[in-house]
């Protein structure tokens, strides 16, 4: 158990510097979630076009997991399609729960592989899923 | 006082943790035991373990006569002027509640007023907010100032003639801040309000005299003054007690019972229904015995020296900001801080790994929280078995931290 497993530089680059950080205009879905417990916030706007994701913002505050894993999570699933991004929040789960997963589809996601090594930290990690999963199911 | 001696006496503080040796700053949420504390209540259940208040043979004696032993320690703790005074819960929350559900319910009425500081831990607030939801009674919250001390001012001219209760936290578990309870106590008298003091922070490290302090009840937890968890106190005088109907009614509670008719129990069982927890109850006796020992004169004394040296110490961290007041004279040992870039959780998760423990959260005072304007705080609180060294150790520990995130903001 090293810090530099969990604090890795693309843990800290997205946190400093989040990916599809705001707000889209008209959102086709909107969520939002927190930990009660440590204060973690995320709030996430979804934009669909068909079946597709054509966009995705998150607004937040919390710590450096919970807000890079979201800034991570917006970028693996824009542009896929509704059933993709929920195989992929699947094979998330499985990572953090350290199950088999399959890495070619998480991608930078990855980084977040070594939060499992630290017990406390995994539903920082989880609350975007968790929000994104609230957005999608107003997908009409 | 003899430090090394005394950490001794504390088994756990000599356990490594991520390979190193504890440190244990997070005493405000909890604190180690003494040998002394795990000794009695292993003592109990070795050599004369039975329920209390029941039996006629000789070990039924010795447990109720421990359990009693222990309401007496706590009298003479807290300075009440009798064990009728002394009621055991489960903690402090149990305390306050028992508050809420008699004494208040009865007596506030749609329109009333309660105050309560902005500083108060949940357990000192949400009882009385939703006390307030059922009675249609309105709660007026004394602010803090920017020095982390509490608005007497403001205080001052909420008081009115519609004020009938006053919640206030002896010690903020999040500043740290000793609040004027004894002026307070003496302002919401001349308003005819009952006063209830969480003394959660307190009591385990200052001396308390609640005749002194004039207050109406006083709530205290066991495990956060060396005793062990599921124990808890509430001072009330006597006069309250007596006109105050039972909280949880069963067993123990009553004198006698027909089917016509159920006569209560004396002052202070009629409020301690069913087998009360006389394991802790014997715990909080030899943790209260430990204390009186050391003198909580001295305890206070030396924590002051520890808050000075930390004060000191922690502002040559970059980018962090102390909450709570700055004089050491005004505070316990109790310092809640941010560090600009690196969120509490992740301070938390980073001293961990030095072995190092304290609290990231909201501290159960989200109200406090929003007032601050931020979501989280990290908290380091001592106890008299911390050193210099350690806080040293902490401080270090926390440039990495901010090394760790660089110097973005
Ligand atoms: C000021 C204050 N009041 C009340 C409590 C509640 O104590 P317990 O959880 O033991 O009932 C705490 C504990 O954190 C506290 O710090």
């Amino acid at each position: 158990m090293s810090l530099e497993e969990l604090f890795k530089e693309i843990i800290i680059e997205h946190y400093q510097h989040p990916k599809n950080h705001g707000h889209i205009e008209h959102p086709d879905a909107r969520s939002e979630g927190s930990n009660p417990l440590c204060g973690d916030e995320i709030q996430m706007e979804l934009l669909f076009e068909g079946d597709r994701i054509k966009d995705v913002m998150f607004t937040g505050n919390g710590c450096s997991i919970s807000q890079s894993a979201a800034s991570l999570m917006t970028e693996a699933i824009k542009g896929r399609t509704v059933a993709e991004a929920r195989r992929l929040m699947e094979e998330y789960k499985n990572m953090l729960q350290g199950n088999d997963y399959d890495a070619g589809m998480l991608g930078d996601l990855e980084a977040l592989s070594d939060v499992k090594k630290f017990p406390a930290r995994v539903k920082c990690a989880s609350l975007s899923m968790a929000v994104l999963d609230q957005a999608l199911q107003q997908k009409k | 006082m003899d430090i090394e001696k005394i950490r001794k006496d504390f088994p756990i503080l000599s356990r490594i943790v991520r390979d190193r040796p504890l440190v244990y700053l997070d005493n405000a949420a909890t604190t180690q035991k003494p040998s002394a504390v795990i000794e009695a209540i292993s003592g109990l259940y070795r050599n004369y373990n039975a329920n209390v208040h029941r039996g006629v043979y000789l070990l039924a004696e010795e447990a109720t006569q421990a359990y009693e032993d222990s309401r007496e320690a706590v009298r003479r703790f807290i300075n009440a002027g009798s064990t009728e005074e002394v009621v055991f819960t489960r903690n402090a929350t149990e305390a306050l509640n028992l508050v809420a559900y008699t004494w208040a319910d009865a007596n506030i009425r749609a329109g009333d007023e309660i105050i309560v500081t902005i500083m108060e831990h949940h357990s000192n607030y949400v009882p009385w907010f939703r006390l307030a939801r059922r009675k249609g009674a309105v709660i007026k919250i004394v602010p803090s100032r920017k020095d982390g001390e509490l608005d007497m001012d403001a205080f001052g001219s909420m008081l009115s003639d519609r004020t009938k209760l006053v919640g206030i936290a002896h010690m903020s578990n999040v500043f740290g801040t000793i609040n004027p309870v004894r002026e307070m106590v003496s302002l919401a008298h001349t308003r005819g309000a009952a006063v209830v003091v969480d003394g959660a922070q307190s009591a385990p490290h200052m001396k308390i005299d609640v005749r002194g302090m004039d207050c109406d009840f006083f709530a205290l937890s066991g495990h956060k003054m060396l005793g062990p968890a599921g124990i808890g106190v509430l001072y009330a005088k006597s006069s309250y007690l007596k006109s105050m109907e039972p909280f949880m009614s069963g067993g123990e509670m009553i004198l006698r019972v027909t089917l016509e008719d159920v006569v209560y129990n004396d002052l202070p069982w009629k409020f301690e229904a069913g087998t009360p927890n006389y394991e802790g109850a014997i715990g909080l006796k030899a943790a209260i015995e430990y204390l009186e020992a050391l003198g909580m004169d001295t305890v206070e004394a030396y924590e002051r020296e520890l808050t000075e040296h930390a004060l000191r110490s922690m502002k040559t961290v970059p980018d962090i900001f102390l909450y709570g007041p700055s004089d050491p004279a005004k505070k316990g040992g109790i310092i809640a801080f941010n560090i600009k870039g690196v969120h509490s959780h992740d301070i938390g998760t980073i001293l961990d790994s030095e072995g190092i423990a304290i609290r990231a959260g909201h501290h159960c005072a989200q109200p406090l929280m929003i007032d601050c304007g931020v979501s989280a705080m990290a908290r380091a609180s001592f106890y008299f078995y911390n050193t210099e060294q350690e806080i040293d150790m902490l401080v270090k520990a926390l440039k990495k931290a901010k090394e760790m995130f660089g110097h973005v903001a």
